[in-house]
């Protein structure tokens, strides 16, 4: 800051006589060899670009991927119990749910239930309200290659919310 | 054939092929090298796809380039537009037939050869004259095209040229000075029995020279003519395919003989380093440690690379080959050592000196952002043609005291 103070001073106003060590540091380029030694240097350093498609980079417990559906991990029943909590809270009003009462007696049970992906926003809300325990219905995976083909891919139906969804296939 | 006709029209014929296709050749790698350089300092990978770790890469390009559509502008001057890139780089490869990659000819079934195409007593003064021949080129490129950018970039290129010829001359009339003659292979001679690179006393003239070089070739931080971020791409905008790659040709020739001129005109070309110093000698024979140790370092370093550990491979790597070519020097393996013809020693050292400048070329590109348009008229008239001045005075007054 103080040099480019000086500096500034020197040429707009003349008043003071110009640094002895200004002048042979200008002539002497020495700011270019600077330059230089610091890309000489960075040659040498082991690079940091990661070859996504065959590599890819870890990801925190936190990450916030697609949402999905879980299955009872002992039971292996759906967790959900239509309760629309997550409906409800979702800001971009992504996620919609059909129900039905239980045949037999109390409770629901789901009929249908779609997150559509271009409209999601990856906040995690729906999460928080999920009143199932210890695990919540709903979580948020670690999948995030969401590219697809087709507009109809990104909604994603009650089976792919479960066992995880492939891209639909190419058509012209 | 009698042996007139072979040793005057055959062999400068093939020659002349020889130089034209190996050139390209190289100029094609020296761009992979530019972007791999340039991709470390960046401290990214560079292209790795094609071939391991993108050797293929330049091949690949040539061939896009190719076979891509070569279109010519609606508005455009056809017939300029066309020849534009001719110009451009027939004086660039017409400049090839001076420089002299070695000092001792060889011989090949009977006949001898000279490591040069021309060895002409006027060397200086017409690479002066076709280097500056290849502008125009640049400036019918603009002209033909019909397009602003192209125009712009064709109007710095030619105040660019005005003002970098002058001292690009002048720091070559100190190197004629000393060695009393323009030929190039005098002036290494003159190097040899001076005992001394011309770069000791014409330590200002190389100055000079290097960076008016650097400007007259259109390279950062000199760029302007094509300046990406301000003219799209130039004086070649409106080009594409093969007469794209012509443009790309003539710039990275050019390099390659503003490199050669620099290394023998100030860095005794195929002299090795303390050409007088009979200790040294067996430097002639550097290739045999030098080249296992930088081929070692460097696939060390690409391990390193890959593994993220530092710099450890390299320096075993580069320790292992010199330890080989430590070998093989002093035991004779394979007659390797006694094989070393001084041709061959000599194009060691030449391509190794060209080598460094084409890759301080890739450095400055790395490093330097371009120069404004009045800072670079600044720094032509200001800075190097005072200095380049100054250097012919010193040199002649010298020169005149010492006779």
């Amino acid at each position: 800051m103080t040099e480019m103070a000086k500096d500034g001073g020197a040429r707009s106003g003349g008043r003071r006589a110009p640094d002895l060590r200004d002048l042979a540091r200008q002539f002497l380029l020495l700011e270019l060899w600077v330059g230089l030694w610091v890309t000489l240097k960075n040659q040498f350093r082991p690079h940091i670009t990661v070859e996504y498609p065959k590599e890819t980079v870890e990801l925190s417990p936190r990450f916030r991927g697609v949402p999905r559906l879980r299955f009872h991990p002992e039971t292996s029943e759906e967790l959900c119990i239509a309760c629309h909590l997550c409906e409800t809270v979702c800001p971009d009003d992504c996620i919609h749910i059909v129900s039905e009462k239980k045949p037999d007696g109390k409770g629901k049970r789901l009929v249908s239930f779609e997150i559509n992906y271009e409209r999601c926003c990856f906040c995690g809300l729906c999460v928080d309200p999920c009143p199932t325990k210890p695990l919540t219905a709903i979580y948020m995976s670690h999948d995030y290659e969401l590219a697809d083909y087709q507009r109809t891919g990104f909604v994603a139906p009650l089976k792919h919310l479960l066992d995880g969804s492939d891209p639909t296939e190419y058509k012209e | 054939m009698d042996r007139d006709t072979i040793e005057h029209i055959v062999i400068p014929t093939g020659q002349v092929l020889v130089a034209v296709a190996i050139v390209p050749l190289i100029i094609a790698y020296l761009q992979l090298v530019e972007r791999k350089v340039l991709g470390f300092m960046q401290v990214r990978l560079a292209p790795r796809r094609v071939g391991w770790h993108g050797l293929l890469q330049p091949i690949a390009d040539a061939l896009k380039l190719l076979i891509k559509e070569d279109t010519t502008p609606a508005m455009a001057d056809r017939a300029l537009f066309t020849m534009a890139p001719i110009i451009t780089v027939i004086p660039a490869l017409a400049a090839l037939a001076v420089i002299p990659i070695a000092g001792q000819p060889f011989e090949l079934f009977g006949y001898t050869i000279n490591p040069w195409i021309s060895d002409i007593n006027v060397a200086l003064l017409f690479l002066l004259a076709i280097s500056s021949l290849g502008i125009y080129g640049i400036i019918v490129a603009g002209w033909a095209s019909n397009s602003k950018y192209s125009m712009l970039g064709a109007l710095r290129s030619s105040a660019q040229m005005i003002s970098y010829e002058v001292p690009l001359g002048f720091a070559l009339i100190g190197v004629m000075m000393l060695a009393g003659s323009a030929s190039m292979v005098k002036i290494v001679e003159a190097q040899k029995s001076a005992g001394w690179w011309f770069v000791g006393p014409q330590l200002l003239g190389f100055f000079c020279y290097f960076i008016s070089a650097v400007a007259e070739t259109n390279r950062v931080p000199f760029d302007l003519p094509e300046a990406e971020a301000e003219l799209v791409a130039g004086f070649h905008t409106e080009y594409s395919g093969m007469k794209f790659a012509f443009f790309f040709l003539a710039e990275y020739t050019n390099m390659i003989v503003v490199s050669s001129i620099v290394t023998i005109l100030f860095f005794g070309g195929w002299l090795r380093p303390f050409p007088n110093i009979e200790a040294l000698a067996w430097l002639e024979n550097g290739w045999i440690f030098l080249v296992p140790l930088v081929a070692g370092a460097s696939i060390g370093w690409l391990i390193d690379q890959r593994a993220g550990t530092g710099l450890r491979w390299m320096f075993a790597g580069g320790l292992a080959g010199a330890a080989a070519g430590a070998a093989i020097g002093v035991t004779d393996a394979f007659g390797l050592a006694s094989a070393a013809i001084p041709a061959l020693s000599g194009a060691f050292w030449f391509s190794l000196k060209v080598s460094f400048f084409l890759f301080m070329y890739i450095w400055f590109r790395g490093t330097y952002p371009r120069y404004r348009y009045d800072q670079l008229m600044g720094l032509g008239w200001k800075w190097l043609i005072p200095l380049s001045i100054l250097n012919v005075v010193g040199t002649g007054l010298a020169v005149l005291l010492r006779a």
